[in-house]
């Protein structure tokens, strides 16, 4: 318990850490929640992916510019990698849509590619970059050890926004999601929230990555949202409760991590999916004990 | 039944510029009751889609004509088989979208919207279970809830896309009556798509039957007489 009260005083030297992993645990799944509804947890998977690509790809380029090589810890690195991973994940988002709503070949062969190559890609970059192995490999595996105050506001202002358009626009949002014909024949623009949705979902993975990295993110992006789906009444709980599922995860996680000296990142992942596996098992056992009278009707029921 | 209100003046319809119908010309009356019949593949489903806006003709152009005072909207109820059973939402929240062309985004819905929500929820006899989870309403309290949704919208045409397919036929017969109620108590242009001749003939005033590439019109008496239906078999038979 000491740990705890450590990691809860503000003077904790990695307070900035902590908060950042629970802002990325709270705001990952509130576009996570987009992903499992509209059927493209593959999307969650490759995004991350194509994201920290993105990532090896800015943070080498002065390299093969020839230019100077940024300080490891620096704003500049921050700034630049933030960038790259912000391009790609916008970049793949909008491309993979665009191709899934024209229907043309094989989805998950798509994502799947996607996922592979982007990986290969990393690994690559940084092999052939000096400064590489250095630092720049913790970042991608989402050693989130020490986050300045500059990271952490850019995160902060990242997520604050994505919060903020997705509380204004949700209605739309919505339609849009679950039923595009209506959504036309109301007259909505059905490719602008499209678009505006595809942005969300980038720039919060974009941060997640920069945050914890690829796998990390994708197990916020999604076991929050499948979790919370197994006891939700309506989106608005399923929305919130699959948020604060992540919070506590990214919160326990840090707190496991910093007591037994593991890394955050991966713990963050275990804990997400003991908490989903402790959903299952309560909500299977809730289906048991419940009388069967007020179970929903058997599927092929009809009643006008 | 009046004027009218949609003309299809030699139109073609189709995926992706290559028609599958074509050569459509035919008119619907404000407040009339038309059903929309044919085959699978015969085309009822492209014809509604571009109706509704969905789709683009590849050729020809659909005309609708508003009245003065208000724009056309069409009320359209799909198949409750196209909703997705993984979005968690009530009956209520399905039916709460009906309003959602009207409230602006960004903008919250009013409560006076809300209302009229729990008024076409009443229309339709659906307020007892727009609480549950709609995934799991049976297949006749979902379309009630999607006619519900569709009312809300405050439409100038109802539009209904095999409102009773997978429907017992209780079930069915009691679906059919309640439309056309609706229909009469609210002068509602109404399309129904449907494959049953026998709830047709009694609900509908007028048909629009695709068969073989063509598109037949004409009011129930003329069309489903058992002469014309023997013709019309005996065309899609050879």
């Amino acid at each position: 318990m000491e740990s705890l009260w450590q990691i809860l005083s503000p003077d904790f030297l990695l307070r900035n850490s902590l908060y950042a992993s629970i802002l990325v645990g709270l705001a990952c799944p509130l576009v996570g929640v987009f992903l499992v509804l509209r059927r493209l947890v593959f999307m969650g998977v490759a995004l991350p992916q194509l994201s920290s690509t993105g990532v090896a790809f800015a943070l080498s380029l002065p390299m093969w510019l020839n230019a100077a090589q940024p300080e490891h810890t620096g704003h500049r690195e921050h700034l630049l990698a933030f960038i790259g991973s912000t391009v790609f994940s916008l970049g793949a988002i909008l491309i993979l849509a665009f191709l899934e709503r024209r229907q043309r070949g094989l989805s998950e062969g798509r994502l799947g590619t996607s996922y592979v190559v982007s990986a290969a890609l990393s690994i690559l970059i940084l092999s052939k970059n000096r400064y590489g192995e250095v630092g720049w490999l913790d970042l991608m595996k989402g050693e989130i050890i020490t986050v300045s105050n500059f990271d952490f506001a850019l995160t902060g202002i990242a997520l604050g926004v994505v919060l903020v358009v997705l509380g204004v626009f949700y209605k739309e949002l919505l339609l849009v999601s679950f039923d595009r014909a209506m959504a036309i024949t109301l007259r909505k623009n059905v490719v602008l929230w499209d678009v505006v949705l595809y942005i969300l979902i980038g720039m919060t993975v974009s941060m997640a990555v920069l945050s914890v990295g690829p796998l990390i993110s994708f197990g916020f992006l999604l076991i929050p949202a499948l979790a919370s789906h197994l006891f939700a009444r309506n989106l608005r709980q399923f929305t919130v409760v699959a948020s604060l599922i992540g919070g506590l995860a990214a919160f326990l996680g840090f707190w496991a991590a910093y007591s037994w000296d593991l890394p955050v990142g991966p713990t963050d992942v275990v804990v997400l999916g003991l908490l989903y596996g402790v959903a299952w098992t309560g909500q299977r056992a809730f289906r048991l004990l419940r009388p069967a009278q007020s179970r929903p009707p058997a599927a092929g029921a009809n009643v006008a | 039944m009046s004027d009218t209100l949609i003309t299809l003046n030699n139109l073609s319809i189709g995926y992706n510029h290559r028609p599958v119908l074509s050569g459509i010309s035919l008119a619907i009356m404000r407040g009339s009751f038309s059903a929309l019949l044919g085959t699978n593949g015969s085309g009822k489903s492209t014809l509604l889609k571009t109706l509704l806006g969905l789709l683009s003709p590849v050729a020809g152009r659909v005309e609708i004509r508003a009245s003065a005072d208000a724009p056309v909207v069409f009320g359209y109820v799909p198949q409750t088989t196209v909703m997705d059973p993984l979005y968690p939402l009530t009956g209520f929240d399905v039916a709460l979208m009906g309003v959602y062309g009207r409230v602006g985004p960004g903008r919250r819905v009013p409560s006076a919207e809300r209302d009229f929500v729990r008024e076409c929820l009443a229309a339709t006899n659906a307020v007892d279970f727009s609480g549950q989870r709609f995934s799991e309403l049976s297949g006749g309290q979902k379309q009630r809830i999607l006619i519900a949704r569709a009312l809300a919208t405050r439409a100038t045409i109802l539009v209904l896309d095999e409102p009773t397919s997978g429907l017992d036929s209780a079930a069915t017969h009691s679906l059919l009556e309640f439309i056309s109620k609706i229909h009469g108590e609210r002068k509602l242009t109404t399309i129904l798509v449907s494959h049953d001749l026998g709830l047709v003939r009694k609900h509908a005033q007028q048909i629009i039957w695709l068969h073989q590439g063509k598109v037949l019109q004409g009011s129930v008496g003329e069309l489903l007489t058992p002469e014309r239906m023997a013709e019309i078999f005996e065309l899609e038979m050879n």
